[in-house]
């Protein structure tokens, strides 16, 4: 069932039953991926119009390419450009065309990962190293929160922002720590989450809001395209590549998790956090969705996420539900805790705690 | 009369495509109606993960079990650097606070609740620098200094036993790695100073104005 789905969105440009077979998903059975000149090594054109097709399914590709891919088909096709633009072209090509993240196999995962980490060394010349790590059984991930250790320091913004690849031309963030007045309760409205003095302030307590990873999430029913979904350790996730943008699962989120590219998000090139993952901290584009992830690419490795290592107070505990004798189940069964709006149902996995 | 006998059969066929879909959306959100109850089923047969955070682990730790949690902690003793005492005070003090000698542990100002309850002494065993000492003249090691503070700090050492209080220094997955009180705290002076924030968002700043 999973199989068929599967290609349920590719367009099977070479035989299918090549591409299977190829371990990284250049197209080829044997040797490495680097070099293109193979036999069986179809070129853009021929990619195009080398395919068995009745003639309305002719017709729905050619308007495919017309629309998006003309230019790519133009330098695929092309005898003066160089072998690096046409693998690029070729790249460009079929990570247009390639299937919803969810629905892959492990084999299209790793095809993606390989092609994205390529078209950055295309790009920049320079390696990365992307994951398409999944799942790790017997994990929940879960999340805690001392408000009596805060003190506002907001390490774990910064922290947050170099590990995630953020757009530092809009200072995108994913964390927020709201200083609020002593006595007066969780009154986001009269909060301050852009503090900028001697913390802790007299008078004031620290608390952080991020994507709670809700196990009943509004965000990922609303989204028309399923580009959001929660994995099985309880990571709920974005493929960055199947979002439209239509902010839909913003405005569904109760506590403001979400972020938006409204601009090409711009991280200077020295800066970019080259460990990274498909549906982590990879680098974005303009127009999707973007939000915290509980720092997939160090969580899914055994780290911590990037906050709790940076946190100077020891405010942030992150581990795993599952386990009983982790640090967050501790914290669950010997401390009061409480969530954020709990009546709403959503099942917030981030639970806040004091002293 | 006649129109809705017409129209039933439709009513009937929509009514149970509603139900199906509603069924399928039910199956479909797991079975737990509370994250509480799909933690406690699903830890119920736990049998550990496959990967662990040793790869993390980047200094000397020591195993620990403190109040029944099995953990490992960083060694301090080799961080320390410990001279016997003798080897400087050979003289009483007040001569030894004249010029030209060569100054040791002056610049340690002690902030550690007041002077009538702490002082060098509660916690440094003068006669033996190499080691700590309990309220009791116990020899305490310099590797478990938390014992130290535990005498005090009960909640906090509580707390920090089970992994509530205090900082990770591994990863999430086993073995768990915890800071000790001294990697976070100085002892001489614990309590955390107030200072500047570490991130200022100047770009909200202007957009809010």
């Amino acid at each position: 069932m999973r199989d068929k789905k599967s290609n349920w969105f590719s367009l099977n440009l070479k035989s299918s039953t090549k591409r299977k077979a190829s371990p990284c998903g250049c197209g080829r059975t044997a040797g490495s991926c680097k070099g293109s000149e193979s036999p069986e090594h179809k070129d853009g054109f021929k990619q195009v119009f080398d395919v068995k097709m009745g003639r309305r399914k002719a017709f729905k590709k050619l308007t495919a390419s017309l629309l998006s891919g003309a230019g790519l088909v133009d330098t695929s096709c092309s005898l003066t450009t160089g072998q690096s633009a046409k693998e690029k072209a070729q790249i460009g090509w079929e990570e247009l065309f390639k299937g919803n993240y969810k629905l892959m196999t492990d084999a299209e995962k790793r095809a993606t990962v390989q092609r994205l980490t390529r078209a950055y060394e295309l790009r920049t010349g320079k390696t990365i190293h992307m994951s398409s790590k999944n799942a790790e059984k017997n994990v929940l991930f879960g999340y805690a929160f001392n408000i009596s250790k805060c003190r506002g320091y907001m390490n774990c913004v910064a922290a947050c922002v170099k590990e995630n690849n953020q757009d530092r031309k809009s200072h995108m963030q994913y964390i927020r720590i709201h200083e609020m007045e002593d006595g007066k309760g969780f009154k986001f409205n009269e909060a301050d989450d852009n503090y900028y003095h001697e913390v802790p302030a007299a008078g004031h307590f620290y608390m952080g809001t991020q994507c709670f990873h809700c196990d009943n999430p509004p965000c990922t029913k609303v989204c028309p395209v399923q580009a959001t979904w929660q994995e099985e350790d309880g990571l709920v996730v974005i493929d960055y590549d199947w979002c439209i943008g239509c902010r839909y699962c913003m405005a569904a989120c109760p506590y403001d998790g979400r972020r938006f590219n409204w601009n090409k998000p711009e991280v200077p090139e020295e800066e970019v956090n080259k460990n990274q993952h498909y549906l982590g901290n990879r680098l974005r584009k303009k127009g999707v969705m973007e939000k915290c992830t509980f720092c997939i690419q160090r969580s899914r490795a055994g780290r911590n996420p990037a906050c709790v290592d940076a946190c100077p107070t020891g405010a942030r505990v992150f581990g795993n539900l599952l386990d009983p004798d982790s640090s967050i189940r501790y914290v669950l069964e010997n401390k009061k805790v409480f969530r954020l709006k709990e009546d709403l149902g959503t099942e917030p996995k981030f639970w806040y705690y004091v002293d | 009369m006649m129109h809705s006998a017409s129209r039933n059969p439709c009513c009937i066929i929509f009514l149970l495509f509603l139900f199906c879909a509603c069924k399928q959306a039910d199956t479909k959100r797991e079975k737990y109606p509370t994250i509480i109850d799909k933690i406690q089923a699903k830890s119920a047969h736990y049998d550990g993960v496959s990967i662990s955070s040793n790869p993390y682990i980047s200094e000397e730790t020591i195993a620990v079990i403190e109040k029944g949690h099995h953990f490992l902690i960083p060694a301090r003793k080799n961080r320390v650097a410990l001279r016997t005492c003798a080897i400087c005070h050979s003289k009483p003090l007040p001569e030894m606070r004249g010029e030209g000698l060569k100054r040791a542990h002056w610049n340690i100002d002690l902030h550690h609740a007041d002077s009538k309850t702490m002082r060098c002494t509660t916690c440094h065993d003068p006669g033996n620098p190499a080691q700590l000492r309990s309220l009791t003249g116990n020899p305490i090691d310099f590797n478990k200094s938390y014992r130290l503070c535990s005498q005090c700090h009960a909640e906090q050492f509580e707390d920090w036993a089970g992994g509530a209080h205090g900082k990770s220094a591994g990863g999430w997955a086993p073995p768990r790695v915890s800071m000790t009180c001294v990697n976070c705290h100085n002892p001489h002076a614990p309590r955390f100073g107030s200072r500047w924030p570490t991130w200022y968002n100047t770009r909200k700043a202007v957009e809010r104005k």
